[in-house]
């Protein structure tokens, strides 16, 4: 393999390995954590919802911890992503590696939680039979879109929160908005058909179906919604990379 | 001779912040103050040239270096270096304290741009350079000061670098450790470019052939040791 290539892959990988050994360093649950905490969000807002709302069956608590597990991983890449080159400017003033490992490496660490959570809930689904033909297929692709769109988007924060550190504070407004205009809490198929137009623009919504197709057989995305959110996705991973390019070699000058 | 380090015209300025940037200052005030740092600066280092760099605080020592080593891109010109270039600033940055002493050797390697083949290979001599054999499983935070530096200064030294970079001079470790590092500059480094930028004239003297003498972000005088008596005087 090309040695830049391999150097880079090197770093990453041993940055991510510090993000998860930092991370669970003396806990005594360790990885559980990761089970743990969309468990408990599922049984809190499952329970909170059946006092208002007569949706409660299995289905609805296997739905939320779907969206749940790949919402908390959006959205702790974010906010962990978006200051990352500001927290690591002593790295920044001291060699010049590539700087995009910082903010990658962060998500690539809540990739393997990712992936961790959705295998032990994989072997749930499997033994309940929930799971339709072909649904490893739709994971798989879901998986990659959100891994591209999570990375744009945090180059593209994590860039730009070196200059305007206002960022920060603007996504982490956005994301509590974001989450209520994705389909997390509620199914897709309580939207109104006259606001679907909203969450074609959120790239989200189409990631939400693919998952919620794959673990729990809910309806697919349809060719509309999966065609503008594919769209939105790689025009945020392009503009991600160009910014994070672009401004990257001033990063010194702003830390 | 073969250059090493080549600099073309480099100018450097600074964009003063009086406060932390905001969106609303970048839209709405538009006037920017700067600061010149370095200004129009030509300078070759040849291969096996051994450099320092002297100069008042605020002269442009640590913005040549940083241009030097790439980690600040110039306002203009061009710089072009050729080989691998460490530089021994901010040696303990990038240590994570919960991480083992060897964890962190491999972590430092990389992103001083060595991969992770490289590390293995020269892992034993980096630990034995160090002396810290019987520390290295232990977590980092159980480490000295002193400890920290000299592992630093190990990992450094032990990428195969071309051109090595100081900054603050080699004030690293103890008396002895010290002594050890003048040592590996002056026989292992023999044929390696070395750049100091220092105010500690009888390092200088011991070390480098070819000194710099800086001011307000200019290089004032260019040339062999008895430069040096145009800065003392």
């Amino acid at each position: 393999m090309n040695t830049d290539v391999q150097q880079y892959l090197d770093l990453l990988w041993g940055m991510t390995e510090k993000e998860l050994r930092v991370r669970y360093k003396y806990t005594f649950f360790g990885f559980l954590w990761i089970v743990v905490n969309p468990l408990l969000q599922m049984f809190l807002i499952g329970f909170l919802l059946s006092l208002f709302i007569k949706q409660s069956s299995e289905q609805y608590y296997f739905h939320l911890y779907t969206s749940l597990l790949v919402w908390n991983f959006f959205s702790l890449s974010l906010v962990k992503a978006t200051p990352s080159i500001v927290a690591e400017r002593f790295l920044i003033k001291k060699s010049m590696f590539p700087r995009s490992v910082i903010p990658l490496s962060i998500v690539l660490s809540n990739v393997i939680h990712l992936l961790l959570g959705m295998g032990l809930f994989g072997i749930v689904m499997m033994i309940l039979k929930m799971m339709p033909g072909g649904s490893l297929l739709y994971i798989l692709f879901g998986l990659c879109l959100l891994i591209i769109f999570t990375c744009g988007f945090c180059l593209l924060t994590s860039a730009l929160n070196v200059r305007f550190r206002d960022i920060k504070f603007i996504i982490e407004a956005l994301l509590v908005l974001w989450f209520y205009a994705t389909p997390v809490i509620y199914t897709f198929s309580l939207i109104p058909q006259k606001y679907i137009w909203i969450w074609r623009l959120n790239p989200m919504t189409s990631i939400m179906q693919l998952f919620q197709y794959g673990f729990i057989n809910a309806p697919p995305p349809g060719p509309a919604m999966l065609s503008i959110n594919l769209i939105i996705i790689v025009i945020v991973a392009f503009a991600g990379i160009r910014v994070f390019r672009s401004e990257s070699s001033n990063f010194d000058d702003w830390v | 001779m073969n250059s090493a380090i080549k600099l073309t015209h480099i100018s450097k300025e600074y964009i003063l912040h009086h406060e932390k940037p905001t969106l609303v200052e970048k839209f709405v005030s538009g006037k920017e103050e700067k600061f010149v740092a370095l200004s129009h600066i030509n300078l070759t280092i040849f291969k096996g040239q051994r450099v320092g760099i002297v100069g008042a605080n605020g002269s442009g020592k640590t913005t040549l270096l940083k241009i030097i080593t790439g980690i600040t891109r110039p306002s203009s010109g061009v710089r072009k270096a050729y080989g691998r270039l460490i530089s021994l600033i901010d040696l303990d940055a990038g240590f994570q304290e919960d991480l083992t002493g060897e964890q962190n050797i491999y972590l430092n390697g990389m992103l001083l741009g060595m991969k992770k083949q490289e590390i293995n290979r020269h892992i034993e001599s980096i630990i034995a350079y160090a002396d810290i054999k019987q520390f290295i499983d232990a977590p980092l935070y159980t480490y000295s000061q002193g400890m920290k530096l000299r592992l630093g200064v190990s990992i450094a030294i032990n990428t195969d670098p071309d051109i090595l970079i100081f900054d603050e001079g080699l004030g690293v470790g103890d008396k002895q450790f010290n002594k050890r590092l003048r040592h590996t500059l002056k026989t292992s480094f023999r044929d390696k470019t070395i750049i100091i930028a220092t105010h500690d004239l009888e390092l200088i003297k011991y070390q480098c052939n070819r000194i710099l003498i800086m001011e307000h972000g200019k290089i004032l005088h260019d040339g062999g040791p008895r430069t040096l008596k145009l800065y003392a005087a």
